[in-house]
């Protein structure tokens, strides 16, 4: 049922996603991150309308749309606001915890591991899935990552938009989209979730007067 | 759907008990008098309260409630969250009163971040009630989402630097910990729809079809997904090692508010952990999760043990003390027997009360004091009488003093432990109670006995913050002594649902 045109489209746009999301790892200025991750949501919501002519499943066309409209079009246009808006002197990450250049090869060898994970899970596989299960678990480790070794709070901020675009393309590629409602309960969780931490951003930046993490360390048992 | 909405009195029931909150978040929104908004929660909140119980009554009737077409469902387990939420919630808007009323008195907030304060008490409410109505776990797993959202804005009502790194830390981590449990909710509807692929359709994700499908799943994969679950949903509900984020969370939150959190938002996240816990222990037997919840539970109890004994902040203590009882909670489910699982719930909802009180005790006397630390707070008693009497209630209550109610809860546990013949971990707990026993004693008595500062003036902080005590306190010291009827039954009933996974296999 599927042609080989289709399966490598699959892999072209599995790939594309990649490169998407290693352009959030390279960069280091804030509008940059924003940048980065919106090419990833508008590769994302194309994977999503490929995988809805696939499946011939009209539920995940509205899926591609609202991710299309929130979070390649709404969310960004948050956090450009907030890039601009922020009264940080310097909108670059400067020294990260790990190095720029260690970074890509970690998140390499993330990918890498994420391929194992998924040959060790005993996952009746149809091509779908075998493209994208595993790409999904490398965005998830690599927001992950992103927001373990970065000192800005947005630059974290992206991480975990990364692992939720990992999550959700987990979803879409596992069960073809369970269901509408939830599709878009989960993005009123993420709109919400956006705009709530950036007013945390802008309270953070007015009270610090920076987004740099190491502000954060005041709270703990000793 | 819509000619259904009065033709039962659950379904209206149900539909009232999360309606409810929103028309008094958004009645909150346009009154905006400070007088007004605060009738109005505390009705609502009273409304909210009787509806929940009138539902829990008809919960004990039917036995398990459906209504529109299934994306409702409430059975006893829900029962015992919405009792919880619902009296919790109550007696925290009365405390709310009181405690942001003086934080208004004292100017630390205006009038604009009070309106605030209540529309997000009410979301909260809301959020948490959704989560034990549901039967899809995707909707379950969002609303569980949206009470972190909701939380961390109230947790930021205060413009401080120590509030602003506690909400950080904690809506990075309880994203990144919720997104794992939704790994696992989806991991479970695909063993659930594996067979038929293809379909898009929310009916897999229902807990009634995934508890009817359970006994066919795929064992690994249900696995693999129940670990996700219980690391996800585990990181809300305060389990160790993924607590880090509470104690910030929790004493940094405005007292009523962190009553809310500690009380009774890491139930609704347990709540989460238990669902999956029946469909796997239906699936695969239960001894595969019950192992994961007895290890996850002991680390609990002896991380909080350790950071108790040591502790200098009054509230951070009492958040780590909730970090003990999720773990005793959890520990009590593992052991797996009758006696067990009757005491682990009956511990949800002792926790729930003695912790909502020693939170209102601590706002109360941190008011006064003007201080969180340990050290500088002393003479209570003296200073408060009644709030000192209720603190002190509270915190022999907390270690696990007789007559009081988590004496009883505690000792159904152990007893369970040792009856399971899971000497090890039944030890270990011993041991770690005895340290938290020590521990919480030594400050306890020296906060409420010692000698007071004669420089503050004497004095309860007014009747509406001591009404919602002495309710606790009465209900703790009747629950030491007997459960009473209609509860027993629930907790009779929900024993049942979680031991079934055991008669499968």
């Amino acid at each position: 049922m599927i042609f080989p045109t289709e399966i490598n489209l699959l892999d072209i746009s599995a790939v594309i996603l990649l490169v998407a999301t290693f352009g959030l790892i390279v960069s280091r200025g804030f509008s940059n991150w924003v940048n980065a991750y919106r090419y990833q949501t508008i590769v994302l919501a194309g994977i999503v309308a490929l995988i809805a002519s696939i499946s011939n499943i009209w539920e995940l066309y509205i899926v591609s749309a609202l991710t299309l409209g929130i979070k390649a079009v709404i969310i960004p246009k948050i956090l450009f606001y907030v890039t601009k808006k922020l009264d940080s002197p310097i909108k670059l990450e400067i020294d990260p915890y790990v190095s720029m250049k260690l970074s890509v090869i970690i998140s390499a060898l993330l990918v890498a591991m994420s391929y194992f994970i998924f040959l060790y899970l005993d996952i009746k596989s149809n091509e779908i899935i075998q493209v994208f299960l595993p790409i999904s678990f490398a965005l998830f480790f690599i927001g992950l990552f992103v927001i373990v070794s970065r000192r800005k709070a947005l630059n974290q901020m992206m991480g975990l938009l990364t692992i939720e675009n990992g999550l959700f393309l987990f979803a879409v590629s596992l069960t073809h989209g369970f269901s509408l409602i939830i599709e878009i309960g989960l993005m009123a969780d993420i709109l919400l979730g956006v705009i709530i931490s950036s007013i945390l951003l802008f309270r953070m930046s007015r009270t610090f007067d920076s987004i740099d993490i190491k502000n954060l360390e005041s709270l703990r048992d000793d | 759907m819509f000619l259904e909405l009065f033709s039962s009195l659950e379904s209206t029931l149900i539909l009232a008990l999360i309606i409810t909150p929103i028309i008094s978040g958004v009645l909150v929104t346009f009154l905006k008098k400070k007088k007004i908004i605060e009738l109005v929660t505390v009705f609502s909140s009273f409304l909210i309260l009787l509806e929940g119980l009138i539902l829990v009554n008809s919960i004990l009737k039917y036995k398990t409630i459906s209504v529109f077409n299934g994306i409702f469902y409430v059975d006893s387990l829900s029962g015992i969250i919405i009792i919880t939420i619902s009296l919790v919630g109550f007696l925290s808007s009365i405390y709310s009163v009181s405690y942001m009323g003086k934080q208004y008195e004292k100017l630390i907030i205006d009038e604009k971040k009070l309106v605030r304060y209540y529309q997000g008490f009410n979301m909260f409410l809301f959020t948490m009630l959704l989560v034990p109505i549901s039967n899809n776990m995707g909707i379950m797993w969002i609303a569980i989402e949206a009470t972190t959202l909701v939380s961390v804005l109230l947790i930021m009502l205060y413009v401080k630097q120590s509030s602003i790194e506690a909400s950080w830390k904690y809506l990075l981590i309880a994203t990144v910990g919720l997104s794992l449990a939704l790994f696992g909710t989806i991991f479970f509807y695909y063993v659930n729809t594996a067979d038929v692929p293809l379909e898009g359709d929310a009916l897999g994700m229902n807990w009634t079809n995934l508890i009817e499908n359970a006994s066919g799943f795929d064992p690994n994969l249900v696995k693999l997904a129940f670990i996700f679950i219980i690391v996800g949903f585990g990181t809300k509900a305060g389990l160790a090692p993924m607590h880090t984020w509470l104690p910030d969370a929790h004493s940094e939150a405005p007292s009523p508010i962190s009553a809310l959190l500690s009380g009774v938002l890491l139930n609704c996240a347990f709540y989460g952990i238990l669902r999956f816990h029946i469909i796997t222990s239906n699936s695969i037997g239960s001894h595969f999760s019950n192992t994961l919840l007895m290890i996850l539970g002991v680390v609990s109890i002896g991380i909080a043990a350790a950071s108790i004994y040591f502790q200098k902040d009054l509230k951070r203590m009492l958040a780590f003390s909730s970090v003990e009882h999720m773990g005793i909670i959890s520990v009590a489910i593992g052991f797996g027997s009758v006696i067990g699982i009757f005491g682990a719930l009956l511990h949800i909802i002792n926790h729930a009360v003695v912790k909502s009180l020693l939170f209102f005790a601590s706002g109360s006397i941190s008011q006064k004091f003007e201080t969180k630390l340990i050290s500088d707070t002393s003479g209570i008693i003296r200073i408060m009488p009644i709030t000192g009497f209720a603190f002190l209630i509270g915190g022999l209550a907390i270690v696990g003093m007789p007559p009081f109610n988590i004496f009883m809860s505690e000792f159904l546990v152990l007893s369970s432990g040792f009856e399971s013949e899971n000497f090890l971990p039944s030890v270990l707990v011993i041991l770690f109670l005895v340290i938290i026993f020590a521990g919480f004693g030594k400050h306890l008595l020296k906060m409420v006995f010692g000698n007071p500062k004669q420089t503050i003036k004497k004095g309860d902080l007014g009747i509406l913050s001591i009404i919602p005590m002495l309710i606790l306190v009465s209900i703790i010291f009747v629950m030491g002594v007997y459960v009473p009827e209609p509860l027993q039954t629930l907790i009779e009933d929900t024993s049942q649902i979680l031991l079934v996974g055991d008669l499968h296999n």
